[in-house]
């Protein structure tokens, strides 16, 4: 996985800057580029949304097949009053920015985590959810601080915000016994119930789903590595689109439908948008 | 937190019926690369023979690349450098056939061009002496024995590609490896892959019996 | 050239590399005569037949045919060898037995026979089968139609291969040591099947190391050592010759 990623990021860091250093010379190609992009979507009549439909409770498969999820509902909100249709289109999270450059999608919706080094490559919305890097260990473990965690092992996903988070807590992982990567989330709560790892690191959203679902005797730390937050991303020139979608979850946030969505979800409003 | 979502428990035959859907996308990759990467390769080993150096040198090339770089990443650059260095719009199950029949086709040159070296020189001689033409004598005489020869080693190649369709799902084709790992985030088990796992078993059982048929077809001689 | 000379080979020399095979090599084969090469190896007898049935090419000299050229010389001394058509009937009208029979191996005994004819002659199937039969017949392989060659003795597969030059209907056959990869036991069947030729008149050169067949059958022998003829004439004399290096060569036959 973390081959994976290095290497799209390389080949993103190729094309895209082979792009971008197309694009860069005409500033006036990127105005009209910003003024379009919301008018191309419209004459579609479709907005592609990018997603990895293996990301409950954001976007993922239920028991009929169907891609359901809390981003998709909003999504189809937003797309109803936009006068669109929503496609859903499922690709490889480590190839989101590529697919969105490329054209294949139109948006990365999919629980996905604001970053300085992400807003470089991608247009975001405002900050539509909080979500938090939370560490989940066993019901009788009895570790109930991250100080508690010292001398054991911690898995996470690779390539994760996670892992993101965890970088930047050096000392917390230095105290660690043992670090590891896992391809996805469900093998890490493998290792945690098979007691190869005694912690795992992840969002706060997608473990209170899994623990609640599954109804494991698992545990929420109190303490976080992270507050993140999570918007909808778009392609660097397109405004226009980007303020619409923005513009959509502002009313859906004044009206109460975000509140509602959210309470179906969650039980209780998560979402930050004002 | 709670969820007011009711819990998902494991449903069978809508599972099965989503990896099912899976498979049939894998198999139409299979058959479509196989169709189209057996004519090619045997279309780029004559070329790999040509004594032509303008022929010979981007062909060569070629192989190399193929074979020397992993499919994972050809398969990405097929599907990224169009749209984002050249602007063409490609879709991405068009991507997916083109990018394993290129590099398959690389794969069975080198295997046909085995084959046909293998081939003793003096039917080719016989053939020339008694007045057939090169290409009658190819036809007729070299390939059919190669096809014999190489048999197994195209069996070998054939099951690897099924595998390999699971390569697929890094350009976002929902074939079943994909569908697998959605199914598996759906229900929080592992059981989804191990389904896939005897899926892929059962196609490449499919694949080994029917080659297996070919061989014992073409055995009525031996040399 | 006289009119019943059938092959005529002049001043022809091949090399490969630095390796001169054949040294200005002259002969000539009138029609319906039998003419029987032999000599120690690496004398260029090989290379001899295979320059004549177009597997190799002369660098320099002239070959002609059944009364066409297959090349001849420019003025800077080059062999310019013939256009396409030409060469090809001039294939058509020879024929080569290989020591390795070369059979193919994915084709019935019939089908090696009425493949050429079929392809090349463009005979139609039925005729192409009633020739073969009849060779097969003629050779005493008619049981083996429909066998393979893996399930043919030596000597079988080298009848076949002669059937199969047969069906081409060449006006002149030659055989590269046709009885050399064969236990001795089955040369036996294989000399008997080029004696019925030359009974019937086949111009044949047999490059053999036969010699009693040789001398038995030959109109002529031809003596080659280091790509140039050391001694050419009727059977007895050669045999009985006072000529250093034949009589050296001979000495490794004596009974």
């Amino acid at each position: 996985m973390k081959l994976k990623r290095g290497i799209s990021l390389i080949l993103a860091m190729l094309l895209t800057s082979s792009v971008l250093a197309a694009g860069c010379s005409a500033t006036a190609k990127t105005t009209s580029a910003a003024n379009d992009s919301l008018a191309k979507v419209k004459t579609a009549g479709t907005l592609i949304l990018g997603l990895d439909s293996a990301f409950p409770p954001m976007g993922f498969m239920n028991d009929k097949n169907e891609i359901v999820g809390f981003d998709i509902d909003l999504a189809r909100e937003v797309t109803k009053r936009m006068g669109v249709a929503l496609k859903l289109q499922p690709i490889d999270w480590d190839s989101n920015v590529l697919e969105l450059n490329s054209g294949n999608i139109d948006c990365i919706w999919n629980g996905f985590t604001i970053s300085d080094e992400r807003k470089a490559e991608v247009n975001f919305t405002d900050a539509y959810m909080q979500n938090r890097q939370v560490v989940i260990v066993r019901g009788d473990s009895g570790i109930t601080t991250l100080a508690d965690l010292a001398g054991k092992t911690l898995c996470l996903q690779a390539g994760s915000s996670a892992a993101d988070a965890l970088a930047s807590h050096a000392d917390f992982k230095a105290s660690l016994k043992n670090v590891v990567e896992l391809s996805d989330n469900v093998t890490a709560f493998m290792e945690l119930e098979g007691k190869t790892s005694d912690a795992i690191l992840m969002d706060e959203i997608v473990a209170a789903y899994y623990i609640t679902q599954n109804n494991k005797d698992y545990k929420i730390l109190d303490e976080s590595l992270a507050d993140e937050q999570y918007g909808v991303g778009f392609r660097l020139g397109d405004q226009s689109l980007r303020d619409e979608v923005n513009n959509q979850l502002k009313a859906m946030a004044a009206d109460g439908t975000l509140a509602e969505i959210s309470d179906t979800w969650f039980g209780k409003n998560v979402t930050v948008i004002k | 937190m709670n969820f007011n979502v009711s819990l998902v428990a494991m449903d069978y035959s809508s599972m099965v019926s989503f990896l099912l859907e899976g498979t049939v996308k894998a198999v139409e990759l299979f058959f479509l690369t196989i169709v189209l990467s057996l004519p090619l390769g045997l279309l780029v080993a004559r070329l790999r023979l040509s004594k032509i150096m303008v022929v010979q040198i981007p062909i060569k090339l070629y192989l190399l690349i193929m074979r020397g770089t992993p499919l994972i990443l050809q398969l990405m650059f097929f599907m990224f450098f169009p749209p984002l260095v050249l602007g063409i719009p490609v879709d991405r199950f068009t991507v997916a056939v083109f990018s394993f029949t290129v590099n398959y086709a690389a794969y069975f040159a080198e295997i046909y061009r085995g084959g046909i070296e293998s081939i003793p020189v003096g039917q080719q001689e016989a053939a020339y002496v008694l007045g057939l033409s090169p290409l009658q004598t190819f036809m007729r005489i070299t390939l059919p024995q190669v096809v014999k020869r190489i048999i197994p080693t195209i069996a070998n190649e054939s099951m690897t590609l099924v595998k390999d369709t699971a390569l697929a799902s890094v350009i976002g084709v929902t074939e079943l490896f994909r569908n697998a790992e959605s199914m598996k985030a759906t229900y929080f088990s592992v059981v989804p892959i191990a389904v896939a796992g005897l899926f892929y078993l059962i196609m490449n059982s499919v694949v080994a019996a029917f080659y297996s048929r070919v061989e014992k077809k073409l055995n009525y001689y031996k040399g | 050239m006289p009119t019943d000379e059938i092959l005529s080979v002049s001043h022809v020399s091949k090399s490969f590399g630095e390796l001169d095979v054949l040294k200005d090599m002259s002969l000539s084969v009138s029609r319906g005569e039998v003419v029987s090469v032999i000599g120690p190896s690496g004398s260029g007898k090989s290379t001899l037949l295979r320059v004549v049935n177009q597997l190799e090419r002369a660098e320099s000299g002239l070959i002609s045919v059944c009364g066409r050229v297959l090349c001849q010389n420019d003025d800077k001394g080059h062999a310019v060898y013939a256009d396409k058509e030409t060469l090809k009937s001039i294939r058509l009208s020879i024929g080569l037995v290989f020591q390795s029979f070369h059979l193919f191996p994915h084709y019935s005994i019939l089908k090696n026979i009425t493949e050429a004819p079929v392809l090349v002659l463009k005979k139609s199937r039925e005729e192409a089968e009633d020739t073969a039969h009849e060779l097969l017949k003629k050779l005493g392989l008619s049981e083996k139609e429909s066998a393979f060659p893996y399930q043919l003795s030596g000597g079988q597969q080298q009848r076949a291969a002669i059937a199969r030059t047969l069906a081409m209907n060449p006006q002149m056959i030659f055989f590269d040591e046709p009885t050399s990869a064969l236990d001795p036991e089955l040369t036996g069947e294989v000399l008997k099947v080029i004696r019925s030729l030359a009974d019937e008149h086949m111009t044949m050169v047999v490059v053999t190391h036969e010699m009693a067949f040789a001398g038995e059958l030959s109109d002529r022998i031809i003596f080659m050592d280091q790509g140039v003829i050391i001694e050419e004439g009727a059977p007895e004399a050669v045999f009985s010759s006072d000529h250093e290096r034949t009589r050296q060569f001979l000495q490794h036959y004596s009974k």
